[in-house]
């Protein structure tokens, strides 16, 4: 098993060799771009242990707990070490957060937006590739300075690789012997090990013969696996997760560019994701790609796991059970409200959606 | 499958819409006019209402009767409220706004009856209740208007939130029918060229797909004549806005929620014009005779976000029960506010300047900014914001701008918990009681000076 440093602690080495470091909120963003201008991206997903009365300051307590708690995070010091903050325009609640932070909060660190548009079209790829210059300037602008010759590509190329590690352990998760809570932790410290690191621990992580496993198959479909207790209750309650659809994990397998243009490249990486609520994707075209997933996985049911007032992830879950139960597949829909523990109720739920399709 | 138009389909819009219809609605109107007072509302503390309601009204209805005998006769497109209509309406789509429906079901009281049917089809009760209500009717077919047409397109413009999307890749779903998308970057602190230029291009990739649903081409003369009206209505309408800075206001911020419907849904038709022309000669009467909206009004207040549909009247007379009128709106001024953007000689371009600036699609500061104009040239005393549940793109930064208000501004500013259009998140006891503390605050706040 691989030994994980902590978030703190990556933050503390990078820093010692002279790096900065960027916070960055969900869910899309180019972390070659950061990583060119000596930036490490540490993604915040909550965090779960923040003391969401700070944030209630600023946000109504009908704002997501992803950002409450992130605020509220960041208002008790938590962020204290970054330099920047980068906040997505993912959704409403994002936007919110930026917005406020922007205008009111002012907090010591730099305050980046990213748009990412909600289509496919060639228009909103010329736009996306736009925006990403616009937030390279506005790096160059702040830190002064153009990252040094080669930088660029040289980032480029190593998040390439990096996700092309994750791809692997994607595809290889049934050999590598690990238990879901383990492997969603390798997959997780994508949000903020250095890409090399990255790297380097998927190589280490041996493949064995696929051996017979048990526990009832399923599919997690959601933002975020929080708290990761919830692999462990899962297991407990005799199933594992065999594949998932979750904003953290799958929903941001990149694929490798292939323009000569660094911004066309990146937008082209950006782009190549599964499809997702948050850029606008189709609901039918969510649906395929999971029963696609299904199939693949032999999954038997799909558990959407989802923080409570996600309206992105809300709209899609009548029509995605619709459509998945059509073909057979169960789906169970469980909302949680971000906290150290797991809730009784929600367990119940969960464990009840297993015993019915075991 | 979308419906083709055919000679008898536009033969029973004919009889219906312009013929029955007109003469059914005309005669409605005439008799609605003779009343004296709305019902229910009070007169002790309200003037009586605006007598041009009733040809509003009218003017509504012939709208939704126009919905109930379009397919067939024209081309429908459903839309969002801040989506650019001027091209579909110079194509000559029948225009429904499934918001400004929701609202009229919300001001009905009927959303429980038709969210629910949404919610139990498995729409959670924490999505945006417009969304629940329009959702609610598809499904279920109910609606106090008697029916919804079927649209051929959606359009829908993330210039007011990112909901409008999840909602239109539902209702594209359900309908299996084309969804235009006009996405516009939201703009933090200034919008940039490639925002701009993104807007217009895809303004201009609209035209082919929306020529493909009409069966025709767009004559740019039409589209002019079309952004000519919509301009020239926001301009009005926002006349009729700017003349409750007079003291005392002969409107309400209440008149103005019920009265914005034609600058909504019928934006780019001559008839928009003419009606607030006609509202502004009746507002000017009550100016001259010294006629206010709220009989004793000793304040003057400011509505942030979405109205309480279904409250309008109860918060309007709560209001000047304790001689407050609430002259202005940050929503309704978002319907106005955009009218020197509009270019008939440039309608692309200026349409993408216009659809990219709305209130909300600009930051928590720039709205505070605007509220601060308004508190100043509408002589202001307080703010009331509604913190609307299911509305957070609107109500995200209301904590910040009320205590901006209230610490920095001495500005008495309330925070009143409620829905736009979900009376189950609403409680009038609590309502009642955080408008009394406040009302003693303003008081104080006054014998202070
Ligand atoms: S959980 Fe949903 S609502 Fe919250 S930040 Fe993520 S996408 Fe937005
Ligand atoms: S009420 Fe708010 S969330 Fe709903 S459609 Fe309007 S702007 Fe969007």
């Amino acid at each position: 098993m691989i030994d994980l440093p902590s978030r703190k602690k990556v933050i503390r080495e990078f820093q010692k060799k002279g790096g900065k470091i960027a916070a960055v909120l969900p869910i899309r963003y180019p972390r070659e771009l950061f990583r060119a201008f000596g930036f490490l991206p540490v993604e915040v997903w909550g965090p779960p242990h923040a003391d969401v009365t700070l944030g209630g300051s600023h946000l109504q307590s009908y704002t997501c707990d992803i950002v409450r708690n992130a605020v509220s995070f960041l208002l008790s010091g938590g962020l204290d070490r970054t330099d920047l903050i980068l906040v997505p325009h993912t959704c409403d609640s994002l936007q919110g957060m930026g917005s406020v932070l922007l205008d009111f909060v002012h907090p010591k660190q730099k305050v980046l937006t990213l748009y990412h548009p909600r289509g496919v079209r060639k228009a909103d790829f010329d736009f996306l590739t736009e925006e990403l210059k616009r937030l390279c300037g506005e790096l160059s602008d702040w830190t002064g300075g153009e990252p040094p010759p080669g930088a660029f590509w040289e980032a480029i190329y190593r998040e390439e690789t990096a996700d092309r590690a994750l791809a692997r352990l994607y595809r290889d998760r049934e050999l590598l012997g690990l238990s879901d809570r383990e492997f969603y932790r390798i997959v997780r410290s994508r949000e903020f090990l250095p890409a090399e690191d990255f790297i380097e621990n998927e190589k280490k992580l041996a493949r064995r013969e696929k051996r017979s496993t048990s526990g009832v198959p399923i599919l997690l479909s959601g933002i975020v696996p929080e708290p990761m207790d919830l692999f462990d209750e899962i297991e407990t309650m005799g199933a594992r997760v065999v594949a998932d659809d979750l904003a953290c994990g799958t929903r941001r397998l990149y694929k490798s560019g292939h323009s000569e243009d660094p911004f066309v490249r990146m937008a082209e990486r950006l782009f190549s994701a599964p499809p997702d609520p948050t850029r606008g994707s189709p609901i039918s075209e969510r649906a395929d790609h999971l029963k696609n997933l299904i199939r693949k996985s032999g999954a038997k049911g799909v558990l959407i796991y989802d923080v409570k007032f996600c309206e992105p992830e809300l709209f899609d879950v009548p029509l995605l059970r619709k459509k998945l139960e059509a073909e057979g597949t169960p789906v169970n829909y469980v909302e949680f409200e971000m906290g150290k523990i797991l809730s009784q109720q929600t367990l119940t739920r969960i464990e009840a959606f297993i015993e019915m399709i075991g | 499958m979308t419906e083709s138009i055919t000679i008898r389909g536009k033969l029973r819009y004919q009889l219906a819409v312009n013929v029955a219809g007109r003469l059914t609605l005309a005669f409605r109107r005439r008799r609605n006019e003779r009343k004296t007072a709305r019902p229910g509302w009070s007169r002790d503390v309200l003037a009586p209402p605006l007598k041009l309601s009733a040809r509003m009204k009218e003017l509504m209805s012939r709208h939704y009767l126009g919905g109930r005998y379009a397919n067939g006769a024209k081309k429908v497109a459903w839309v969002t409220s801040g989506a650019p209509i001027e091209i579909l309406k110079a194509l000559g789509f029948y225009i429904l706004y499934p918001e400004n429906h929701a609202a009229l079901c919300g001001a009905r009281r009927k959303t429980v009856e038709i969210a629910s049917e949404a919610e139990n089809a498995g729409y959670s009760r924490d999505i945006c209740s417009y969304a629940r209500t329009d959702i609610g009717a598809v499904l279920s077919g109910k609606t106090p208007v008697g029916r919804l047409p079927r649209p051929d397109v959606l359009l829908a413009c993330t210039n007011i939130c990112q909901t409008v999307l999840y909602w239109y890749r539902v209702l594209a779903d359900y309908f299996k029918v084309p969804l235009i998308l006009i996405d516009t970057p939201f703009i933090y602190e200034e919008a940039h060229a490639h925002d701009v230029a993104y807007v217009k291009r895809q303004l201009e990739d609209m035209i082919p797909a929306a020529e493909k649903i009409a069966g025709k081409k767009l004559s740019f003369k039409r589209l002019k004549e079309v952004v000519r009206f919509s301009r020239e209505a926001s301009f009005l309408w926002l006349e009729v806005l700017d003349r409750a800075k007079h003291r005392p206001s002969p409107i309400t911020a209440f008149d103005g929620f019920i009265h914005m419907a034609p600058i909504v849904d019928l934006r780019g038709e001559p008839v928009v014009i003419d009606l607030y022309r006609q509202l502004l000669k009746e507002i000017d009467v009550r100016i001259s005779k010294g006629i206010g909206a709220v009989k004793h009004e000793k304040k003057r207040l400011l509505w942030d976000n979405l109205p309480i549909w279904f409250k309008l009247r109860k918060m309007a007379q709560t209001f000047a029960g304790y001689g407050a009128n609430v002259v202005a709106a940050t929503y309704t001024y978002a319907w106005g506010e955009l009218a020197p953007m509009m270019d008939e000689t440039r309608p692309l371009e200026s349409a993408a300047q216009t659809y990219l600036h709305p209130l909300l699609n600009q930051g928590t500061g720039h709205k505070l900014e605007s509220m601060q104009k308004m508190v100043r040239e509408f002589s202001l005393d307080g703010v009331v914001l509604h913190s609307d549940r299911s509305c957070k793109p609107y109500s995200l930064g209301q904590i910040d701008q009320r205590d901006y208000f209230v610490n920095h501004a001495g500005i008495p500013a309330l925070l009143l918990e409620a829905d736009h259009n979900d009376p189950r998140s609403y409680s009038d006891q609590q309502a009642e009681n955080r408008i009394a503390a406040f009302m003693e605050i303003l008081e104080d706040s006054s014998n202070a000076d």
